[in-house]
C-alpha cells in the first residue's frame, strides 16, 4: 500500500532508504576522495523524518550560515537534493584544490564559489547515479544552484516545495570523515511522496 | 534584555504590552508583524506557502490565506480592531536560481498572495522588505511597534 505521509513508513522501508543513503553517500565519498586526493569516509547515514522546526534545530540552528548547493530531480523521481557545506568543509576543499583557506564565506571569490558548486554537484550526481543504478529509475538533474546564507532558509526550500503535501521533511543522507575528522558537509535527499512510493516499489519493499 | 519569543515555521505568537517576537531565517517564507497600536497588541506570523488547498486543513498557520485570517481572528478575540490593525512584512526571497521548474517562484507567489489577502481583509500594509535572494530574520518589538530585519553580511534594517 502506498503511503500518504512520511510518518507512515515502516521500519523495513526506512532500513531500505538508509541503505540507499549509505550507498549514495559512499559513492559520493569516493568521488570526493578522488577530487581532493585524500581518503574520505562516511559516517553512518541517517534517514530522518522531522517536523519543520525540528529539522532546522537538527541541522544546527536557523541562523548559522552555510554554503548550499541545490539540484532538482525530475523524470521518474522528483525531489530536491542539497549539499550543505559548512566552513570547515569549504576550507578542506579550498585547501586541497586551490591551496588557500578562507576565514569567512565572504572571502570566497568566483573561482572559490565555482569550485564549491562543482564539488557539491559531483557529490550529488554521484549519489543520484548510485540510487538510479540500484533501483533502475532514470532521474534527470538540473544544473546546480548555489547560495551562501542562513541554513534555515536553505532547508526551507525543500520544505516549501513539498509543504503542500506534508507537514514533515524527510531527509536521507550523511556526513563525511576526512583525516579522522568529521567534516560538516551533509548530503540531503528530499524526495516527494509519490516518488518515494515509486522508489520503494521499484526496490521491492513497498507492502 | 528581554527574553525573545521565538516563532517557528508555520507558527504565530502574540504579545500584549511588551515583548520581542522573533522568527529566524525567512527564505521564501514570509513573516508578518501585526499590530494594534492602541492596545499594544502585536502578533508575528511565519507562513510558508501562498494558498491553503489541503483537504484536512490541520495547520492553518502554514499558509498565507488561512494564517492571516486565523491571526486576525485571534487578535480580534483579544479586543483588536481591524480598522486599527496594521502589518509589516518581510521575506519572499528566491534562495536558489534554478533553471526549469517553478522552484524559485514560491517566494514571489507568497508575496502576491499576502498582498491580495491583506487587501481583501482590509488590513493596512505599513512597510515591506520582500523579494531578492537573501534570508531574513525578523524581530518585532511589540512595545514600540518597530520591526527589525537581520540578514547575513548586511546592515540591520529597522522599519
Amino acid at each position: 500500500m502506498a503511503i500518504h505521509s512520511f510518518d507512515e513508513l515502516t521500519s523495513m522501508e526506512i532500513d531500505t532508504l538508509r541503505e540507499i543513503g549509505s550507498i549514495g553517500t559512499g559513492n559520493a565519498a569516493t568521488a570526493l576522495s578522488t577530487m581532493l586526493g585524500k581518503e574520505v569516509r562516511i559516517t553512518l547515514p541517517e534517514v530522518r523524518i522531522m517536523g519543520y522546526n525540528e529539522a532546522i534545530e537538527w541541522i544546527g540552528g536557523p541562523e548559522a550560515v552555510t554554503a548550499g548547493v541545490l539540484v532538482k530531480m525530475s523524470g521518474q523521481m522528483n525531489g530536491i537534493m542539497l549539499s550543505c557545506q559548512q566552513l570547515e568543509f569549504v576550507n578542506l576543499v579550498m585547501h586541497s584544490m586551490l591551496g588557500l583557506t578562507v576565514r569567512d564565506y565572504e572571502e570566497l571569490d568566483e573561482l572559490g564559489k565555482s569550485t564549491l558548486v562543482e564539488v557539491g554537484n559531483i557529490a550529488i550526481a554521484t549519489f543520484i547515479n548510485a540510487l538510479a543504478g540500484l533501483s533502475g529509475i532514470s532521474v534527470d538533474l538540473t544544473v546546480p544552484a548555489f547560495a551562501v546564507d542562513m541554513q534555515g532558509a536553505i532547508l526551507a526550500v525543500p520544505m516549501a516545495e513539498y509543504g503542500g503535501m506534508s507537514d514533515y521533511l524527510m531527509t536521507i543522507g550523511g556526513n563525511f570523515v576526512c583525516d579522522n575528522k568529521q567534516v560538516p558537509c551533509r548530503l540531503l535527499l528530499s524526495p516527494d511522496i509519490r516518488s518515494l512510493n515509486f522508489l520503494l516499489k521499484k526496490l521491492g519493499v513497498a507492502e | 534584555m528581554n527574553d525573545k519569543i521565538t516563532v517557528g515555521i508555520a507558527d504565530m505568537k502574540m504579545a500584549k504590552g511588551s515583548g520581542i517576537l522573533i522568527t529566524y531565517a525567512l527564505g521564501s517564507c514570509i513573516g508578518l508583524c501585526f499590530e494594534d497600536p492602541r492596545l499594544k497588541l502585536g502578533a508575528l506570523l511565519h507562513v510558508m506557502l501562498p494558498l491553503n488547498m489541503e483537504a484536512g486543513r490541520k495547520n492553518p498557520l502554514k499558509y498565507a490565506d488561512t494564517g492571516i485570517r486565523e491571526t486576525l481572528r485571534q487578535m480580534e478575540a483579544q479586543g483588536g480592531l481591524r480598522s486599527r490593525i496594521t502589518v509589516k512584512i518581510a521575506g519572499g526571497a528566491k534562495m536558489f536560481e534554478v533553471n526549469g521548474g517553478n522552484l524559485g517562484n514560491i517566494g514571489q507567489r507568497n508575496i502576491e498572495s499576502v498582498h491580495t489577502i491583506l487587501r481583501k481583509e482590509g488590513i493596512r500594509l505599513l512597510g515591506e522588505y520582500v523579494g531578492g535572494n537573501v534570508a531574513r530574520t525578523m524581530l518585532f518589538d511589540v512595545d514600540t511597534g518597530q520591526a527589525c530585519i537581520r540578514s547575513y553580511g548586511k546592515q540591520d534594517i529597522v522599519f
